[in-house]
């Protein structure tokens, strides 16, 4: 793998010098960074996108890893390079629109010429199957019974699994009634879960499989089918923004990107996740999918950078 | 488990499974044994190899490259003195001296049997008693944690080498080096003076080949002397004899369970497990008095413990569908990708091929011994370079290691700082292995304290009256930080 990335850098410096124009694009490999490690849920996800983007765009297309700070090292990183469409970084939600509003970050709203979202999946806020909360309102009476006596978890301050609990408490009007313990990462939140640690934990419909949970509410615009009887966040009483998250993530380029190159990757993302192969391998690995194109993904990014806002205040972060 | 092994062992012993078996512990001993590539960065890079083959082999190759690699980073770190992975530096501390005596090949065959013995004691725990385990690890809550590695934390006394002062110095400063970056409750950057880069911290990995292999090599090239001479002389795997493991069998029972529980716990880990049983052989073995000058029972000690806690890590992870650690996060994540859902019913649902995973756990583990004698034996010619051309090697080595794991540039600069800085304290007479232990403790120490005030609303005190588990841990640890004074005392009475 160093070797293939040896060759790589090689070829980009070789070719670096030959000015390209978005009808011969791509000329050379595109770079799809991962902002995690490999073998992560992040990687994963690429690794599985990327020869089916390849076959799309009509070129190779490899990937790299560059791990640290939530994501915000590769992030960094990506914002100031040249903006050919050669080096894309795939973000989510947090280390696009909540990293940069939380942490002193070389990158902001208007680093990124958006490509296109890849996937988006819906949270939802879960106890425990044996656990008394059946609906919200016997969440709200427990804790207003009892201020300070429950406990929400998070896989860290400021991620997803946080933002969503905070919506949750802080669209009941209950959140100063609870406790915040965050983890390093979901896997030992949910052990802290099945052992009572913590009664609340929020996080995508694929994670709340793997225990013995009950969901209390969804943050998405309907009802899912898999739970046709869990409310949306909405029914039970939150207001927007807090009452709609969605854990999904896109390509991003540096902002400046030729209009004509985003469009053709563009286009080729849409190929890509609709492929046999990348549907095949998203059903596998329970992934929602969610294309937008580059126009629409803009408009969602730059409203989901304020949306956000509003549950990073509430969060206090 | 037992009804359905005789299915499960027909899962494995196919040409196929045989094969994947041993490419994959064989691969992963290479891989740990190159300084930088940690196991999880070797199950990640296998990690894309194995979609498109079936469920078991899948994952089977990834375990294989797990015990592997575990095993792999003793060869290093006995060889030249540079641990393959952060598990095996408790292996430098006895394994290396053993070397400079000349008994390369001898330590090495203490390392491989205590490995493969910690291996094969674990995969037999994780076939019989997973379930009821999983359970039990679920008491242990931040409290809990915090006490256990309270009791970790004592190892730095055990493992100061001459003063005892200067280890609890190097240990502070491996403890701050592990505050530097994101505060893990409320997420605000410390210590970070604006550089962008430090708010994901220090790389582990990057300071520990820093101060022990950089220095290392830093101490050796500014060492007058003949470079026309081999570091170490070494020309294979030499195993114990059974004579001369009299004595010791207490010591290597003790390791293993050790390891194992921790490997159990979670937030802990291999590296945890080697220093606290390390410390535990050094304060109880007969032997003690020569820990720290190439002492077979201080191998035996940290290299069982570390393949102890392969089998122990899997528990929670098969017997509740949850990882505890980075490394059975990839292996859950490979199951998914098999249309096998990790949860709670892991081990109902999917009986045959959790037995086929476990059994086929306890034939990597005895692979062990004969891939790791070949993959030694290929070692040896290398070792016979000059001493100026090992020290390139080892140097280019490191430097390829930590750039592979994050990519990260900044990594470089931190692995080359912290190996300037060790060189220049161990030329002080600071010693380097509590400088690690308080940078691998360091995290979870602070989580887990910050987690419990926060359960138990800033009351210190009622960390111990309503947690007994934490009590005894903590009491273990004053027992183990007083035992020298009533030694000390003990000696001046008589």
């Amino acid at each position: 793998m160093t070797i293939f990335k040896t060759t790589a850098l090689a070829a980009t410096i070789a070719l670096g010098a030959i000015s390209a124009t978005a009808e011969d694009f791509p000329e050379r490999p595109i770079n799809l960074i991962a902002p995690f490690n490999a073998g992560g849920g992040t990687d994963l996800l690429l690794r599985g996108f990327a020869p089916h983007f390849a076959e799309a765009v009509g070129g190779d297309v490899f990937v790299s890893n560059m791990a640290g700070g939530s994501g915000t090292v590769a992030a960094g990183a990506l914002a100031g390079q040249r903006p050919d469409g050669y080096q894309l970084g795939y973000f989510s939600i947090t280390v696009s629109t909540i990293q940069p509003q939380i942490k002193d970050v070389p990158y902001n709203i208007d680093s990124w010429s958006p490509i296109c979202s890849v996937a988006a999946s819906p949270t939802l806020l879960f106890a425990n199957a044996d656990s008394p909360f059946n609906t919200a309102e016997d969440v709200v009476a427990a804790v207003k019974a009892e201020p300070g006596k429950y406990i929400f978890g998070s896989s860290g301050p400021g991620a997803m699994t946080h933002l969503t609990t905070v919506a949750a408490f802080a669209g009941l009007g209950i959140l100063d009634d609870l406790k915040h313990l965050p983890f390093q990462g979901s896997g030992p939140a949910l052990q802290a879960m099945a052992a009572g640690t913590i009664q609340f934990f929020g996080d995508t419909e694929i994670l709340m499989t793997r225990g013995d949970f009950k969901p209390l509410m969804v943050f998405n615009d309907e009802r899912l089918a898999n739970y046709p009887d869990v409310p949306t966040a909405a029914e039970v009483g939150i207001e927007a923004p807090l009452n709609e998250l969605y854990l999904w993530g896109g390509l991003f380029a540096p902002a400046g990107t030729d209009p004509a190159v985003v469009e053709k990757l563009s286009t080729s993302c849409e190929a890509a996740v609709n492929s046999d192969g990348f549907q095949e391998f998203a059903a596998q690995t329970s992934t929602v999918l969610n294309y937008r194109n580059a126009a629409d993904f803009e408009a969602f990014y730059r409203a989901q950078y304020g949306s956000n806002a509003a549950i990073i205040e509430a969060a206090g972060l | 488990m037992i009804e359905v092994l005789p299915q499960a062992l027909g899962l494995i012993l196919t040409p196929q499974g045989l094969m994947v078996l041993s490419f994959g512990t064989m691969l992963g001993i290479v891989l740990g044994a190159l300084p930088g590539i940690g196991s999880t960065v070797a199950v990640a890079m296998i990690l894309p190899f194995t979609l498109t083959m079936d469920q078991a082999p899948a994952i089977l190759l990834l375990l294989a490259i797990y015990a592997g690699s575990v095993y792999g980073g003793s060869i290093s770190a006995i060889l030249i003195n540079t641990p393959g992975t952060p598990q095996s530096a408790a292996t430098c501390l006895d394994g290396f001296p053993m070397a400079q005596r000349g008994e390369a090949g001898k330590a090495l065959g203490w390392s491989t049997i205590a490995s493969v013995v910690g291996g094969l004691v674990s995969a037999v725990v994780l076939i019989f008693a997973a379930p009821q385990l999983a359970a039990f690890a679920l008491n242990f809550g931040p409290i809990e944690t915090f006490a256990l590695i309270l009791l970790g934390l004592t190892c730095i006394v055990s493992v100061s080498e001459g003063s005892l002062v200067k280890g609890l110095i190097a240990g502070m400063i491996g403890l701050f080096l592990s505050s530097v970056g994101g505060d893990p409750i409320t997420g605000e950057a410390r210590f970070t003076f604006g550089e962008f880069q430090l708010i994901a911290g220090f790389n582990l990995l990057a300071v520990v080949i820093g101060v022990f292999a950089l220095s290392e090599v830093l101490i050796r090239a500014t060492k007058p002397g003949d470079d026309g001479a081999t570091l170490i002389s070494f020309q294979g795997i030499i195993l114990p004899k059974l004579a001369e493991w009299k004595g010791r069998l207490k010591n290597l029972a003790k390791s293993v369970l050790i390891g194992n529980g921790i490997g159990i716990l979670p937030g802990t880990g291999a590296a945890t497990a080697a220093f606290i049983s390390y410390a535990e052989a050094r304060r109880s073995a007969p032997t003690r008095a020569n820990f720290g000058k190439g002492e077979p029972d201080g191998l035996i000690a940290s290299e069982s413990a570390n393949n102890a806690v392969t089998g122990g890590a899997l528990v929670p992870t098969m017997a509740l569908g949850i990882p505890g650690d980075a490394i059975t996060a990839v292996m859950l994540a490979t199951l998914t990708l098999h249309g096998v859902t990790p949860g709670v019913r892991l081990m109902e649902d999917n009986p045959v091929l959790m037995a086929a995973i476990f059994s086929g756990f306890f034939v990597i583990n005895l692979m062990l011994l004969p891939l790791g004698m070949m993959v030694s034996k290929v070692a040896a010619p290398l070792l016979r370079l000059r001493e100026a051309y090992m020290l390139v090697v080892i140097t280019l080595l490191c430097t390829l290691g930590v750039y592979f794991v994050r990519g990260n540039p900044f990594d470089l600069l931190v692995m080359a700082l912290a190996g300037i800085i060790g060189f220049l304290l161990r030329r002080q007479g600071y010693p380097m292995a509590p400088l690690v232990i308080g940078m691998v403790l360091g995290p979870t120490l602070e989580i887990s304290l910050r987690q419990g005030l926060i359960i138990t609303d800033g009351s210190f005190a009622a960390f111990f009256s309503g947690h007994p588990i934490a009590l005894l841990l903590a009491i273990a640890a004053l027992g183990m930080l007083s035992l020298p004074f009533i030694r000390m005392w003990r000696t001046r009475a008589a």
